[in-house]
């Protein structure tokens, strides 16, 4: 098997490194071509650079100052060390409850928006096309409804005087009082939990469900012949052919679940006033932007980015084989 | 690897969202100088007709002084990022309403200029609401023009207190027995909500039992909630929660807003609601008209309960280039005609003490109570801009809802709040 490379590399290097006479002119071709995809890129570049580069980098300065309004109006710059990261890392609130709330809920998340939304896929390729658009309709509305408008749809729904729920519950006469779902720290992450993946689970959903269509008919066809059953199917062929499509939606899950904010800060009590069910976004909001400590929510960005960064990392290198990366 | 950057790119918009509160806000602002055109920000929804009151106001102005008026006006709801991004940009108006907690916080931070001088001079200083002044004042500088305030009294329904012949209560005790009667003659009702998200309902009860919230001990400020009087009246208010059943388990979570919206839909019989509320009351709900009336809320023994003065100054920005003309106008806005027409169209009361007087001799049901408890039971928080970090930390908030969903005791929950309160307010 040697010998079909090194003739075939042979020519290819005595042509590049062929008759001088030639270079001049072909020289300045070859690096204005070399360079033309970059100069095409330049704007782009250039614009990501300033939006997004230059943004990034202010950041991580601001989270080495104690920088408040008084600074913002002086324009002064007033570093204070690795005081702010200090004071991240030594806030017991953080490791008690903003953590563990954030972790699990975000886990809990994006394993039930993963799940369902894949069910969803599943139930849809196997439709004919009318009901198929049927279903695909019914979820987009889910998907299209602002975080806003369905937060409030689920705080309704679970209002502790005159919610269906505990009008159910007292109906049936299984509660005797009214209960306050918002006012206990695991009732009030489950009602978090049925809003969040009722938001997320379209995505998904179609994600997948455009993945699943690709799959080869073929195989799955061939693995029934041989005797195996849907679940051998689904996780011998249907997922690891898949395997680029979920490490997307999983990644991209996790980010959106452990920033959730927006969901949390408008239910009640969620907003500050009840300490059990702060979050990473609601603390850090409370903690830094609610008393002008710009500085120090710059930090907690900052180690927020780190981490979200570390977990995709991970995910990347679980869910791709070596040779992919 | 082209996947990495995705995450990314979200990321790095996270970040870019977060810097944008301190990086944007430039262009327009600037005051140009020939034209001498004055440029004010007013919150809106104060005065539901307050364009046709400013086209008023603004002829009045070009009339005296030549100069054009520029109103722009700003939701409560954004309007202190807008505020902190203008201070960034430089962009500042000439004149702003600013709340009475934020005066202090701009003032702190230099965006202000200090206007005792004006005021002195056009002969005002004694004739303004003291309430007011003080929470316009910072380092012994006036920063905040009083302009209207409103207070937060005992709204209740007199229909059902006549139906079930009820003395309308003038102590803590016949609070609980009027709230007990109501309960019991009519179990659909909330006698007396006790919201679990909204420190102002709470302070009253603190000050009417003889506590402080903070006080400045030479250098150190020092939390009273965790004393004896202090706990008293938080007993007492959440008491009538917890012991006596005269609120809801939903009103463990509510904001005031919450309180309104139920008082509006006919659930609550008694409720602690601001001077402001009794026109939305009517407004929402026309069928109540005339159902119900405001009094001061009680001392413990008879008298009044102390109660925050909240509302809004005029401030002038450090950016004004005719500092003689902002004031001008904030004088025209603050005192005489404008002043009280202001008062009336909004149904606050009015920051001009001569003014004030006038409303306290009305005979509205909805109006004299209020005028009492703002002239006789009136208070204001501790005017530093830590009381603000305070109030974004919802100290007093989480400490109310504590105790009201049961996690803590009263002493446990006053002890946490008095000690992060002083954290607050004497670190970082």
């Amino acid at each position: 098997m040697t010998p079909p490379p090194v003739t075939r590399e042979a020519p290819a290097s005595r042509v590049a490194g062929g008759p001088s006479p030639k270079q001049h002119p072909k020289g300045k071709l070859f690096s204005l071509m070399r360079s033309r995809p970059w100069l095409l890129l330049a704007p782009a570049l250039l614009i990501l650079a300033v939006l997004l580069l230059w943004p990034l980098i202010r950041v991580v300065l601001f989270s080495l100052q104690d920088y408040g309004l008084r600074e913002i109006v002086s324009g002064d710059t007033n570093f204070n060390g690795g005081a702010n990261y200090l004071e991240v890392f030594s806030d017991p609130t953080l490791w008690t409850v903003v953590l563990p709330n954030t972790v699990f809920f975000a886990a809990a998340a994006v394993i039930g928006t993963v799940v369902l939304g894949t069910l969803v896929a599943l139930l849809m390729a196997n439709l004919g096309s009318f009901w198929r658009t049927i279903v695909g309709s019914a979820i987009m509305v889910a998907w299209a409804m602002p975080a806003v408008t369905g937060t409030y749809v689920w705080v309704w729904i679970f209002d502790a005087d005159r919610g269906i729920v505990n009008q159910t519950l007292m109906g049936l006469g299984l509660m005797d009082e009214p209960f306050n779902w918002f006012t206990n720290q695991f009732t009030f992450y489950g009602i978090a939990l049925l809003n969040v993946i009722h938001h997320g689970f379209p995505f998904v959903a179609i994600t997948v469900l455009a993945g699943l269509l690709g799959v080869s008919k073929e195989m799955l066809e061939a693995a029934e012949m041989d005797g195996a059953g849907a679940f051998r199917r689904f996780f011998q062929i249907t997922f690891p052919s898949l395997r680029q499509v979920f490490s997307v939606v999983i990644i991209l899950s996790t980010i959106w679940d452990f920033k959730v904010f927006a969901q949390i800060y408008l239910m009640p009590g969620g907003s500050g006033s009840n300490r059990e069910v702060l979050n990473l976004g609601v603390w850090s909001y409370v903690e830094s932007f609610g008393q002008n400590r710009y500085g120090f929510g710059s930090a907690i960005a900052v180690l927020l980015t780190l981490v979200l960064l570390g977990i995709t990392i991970v995910y990347i290198r679980a869910l791709m084989k070596e040779d992919e990366l | 690897m082209r996947k990495r950057t995705l995450p990314l790119a979200v990321l790095a918009t996270a970040a870019l969202g977060l810097t944008a509160c301190a990086g944007g806000g430039s262009g327009s602002g600037d005051v140009s100088a020939d034209g001498q055109t004055l440029t004010v920000w007013i919150m809106q929804g104060t005065n539901p007709d307050s364009e046709a009151f400013f086209d008023e106001v603004g002829s009045a102005f070009k009339k005296e002084t030549g100069a054009t008026l520029k109103v722009e006006y700003v939701q409560w709801a954004d309007a202190h990022d807008r505020f902190v991004t203008s201070i960034a940009g430089n962009t500042t108006p000439d004149v702003a309403e600013t709340g009475t907690t934020w005066t202090a916080e701009f003032a702190d931070a230099g965006a202000l200029a200090p206007i005792g001088d004006y005021v002195e001079k056009a002969g005002l200083s004694d004739d303004l609401v003291e309430g007011l002044v003080g929470s316009g004042t910072y380092d012994g500088e006036l920063y905040g023009m009083p302009w209207y305030a409103g207070v937060r009294s005992i709204v209740y329904r007199t229909d059902v207190f006549e139906e079930l012949g009820l003395k309308v209560p003038t102590t803590w005790q016949e609070i609980i027995d009027a709230g007990t009667a109501i309960k019991a003659a009519k179990p659909d009702m909330i006698p007396f909500p006790v919201p679990g998200d909204a420190e102002f309902t709470a302070y009253p009860w603190v000050w009417g039992a003889g506590g402080e919230v903070s006080e400045l001990d030479g250098k150190t400020w020092k939390s009273g909630l965790a004393s004896d009087e202090s706990r008293a009246g938080i007993q007492f208010w959440t008491d009538l929660a917890t012991k006596y059943n005269l609120s809801s388990s939903g009103a463990t979570t509510w904001k005031e807003t919450d309180v309104l919206d139920n008082f509006v839909q006919d659930k609550v019989a008694m409720a602690i609601m601001g001077s402001w509320t009794p026109a939305t009351i009517v407004e929402k709900n026309p069928e109540l008209e005339g159902k119900f009336a405001a009094i001061p809320i009680p001392g413990e023994d008879g008298g009044i309960s102390p109660s925050v003065l909240g509302g809004s100054h005029l401030s002038m920005f450090n950016t004004s280039k005719n500092k003689d003309l902002a004031f001008q106008f904030i004088e025209m806005m603050t005192t005489g005609k404008f002043a009280s027409e202001w008062a009336e169209q909004t149904g606050y009361f009015p920051g001009q003490t001569s003014l004030l007087e006038a409303s306290t001799e009305s005979d509205d049901p909805l109006v004299k109570p209020f005028a009492e408890q703002f002239v006789d039971g009136g208070a204001s928080l501790p005017v530093t801009p830590k009381f603000g970090a305070v109030q974004a930390k919802k100290t007093t908030n989480a400490m109310i809802q504590a105790i009201l969903s049961g996690t803590k005791s009263v002493d446990q929950a006053t002890t946490d709040a008095a000690t992060e309160m002083d954290d607050i307010m004497n670190g970082k």
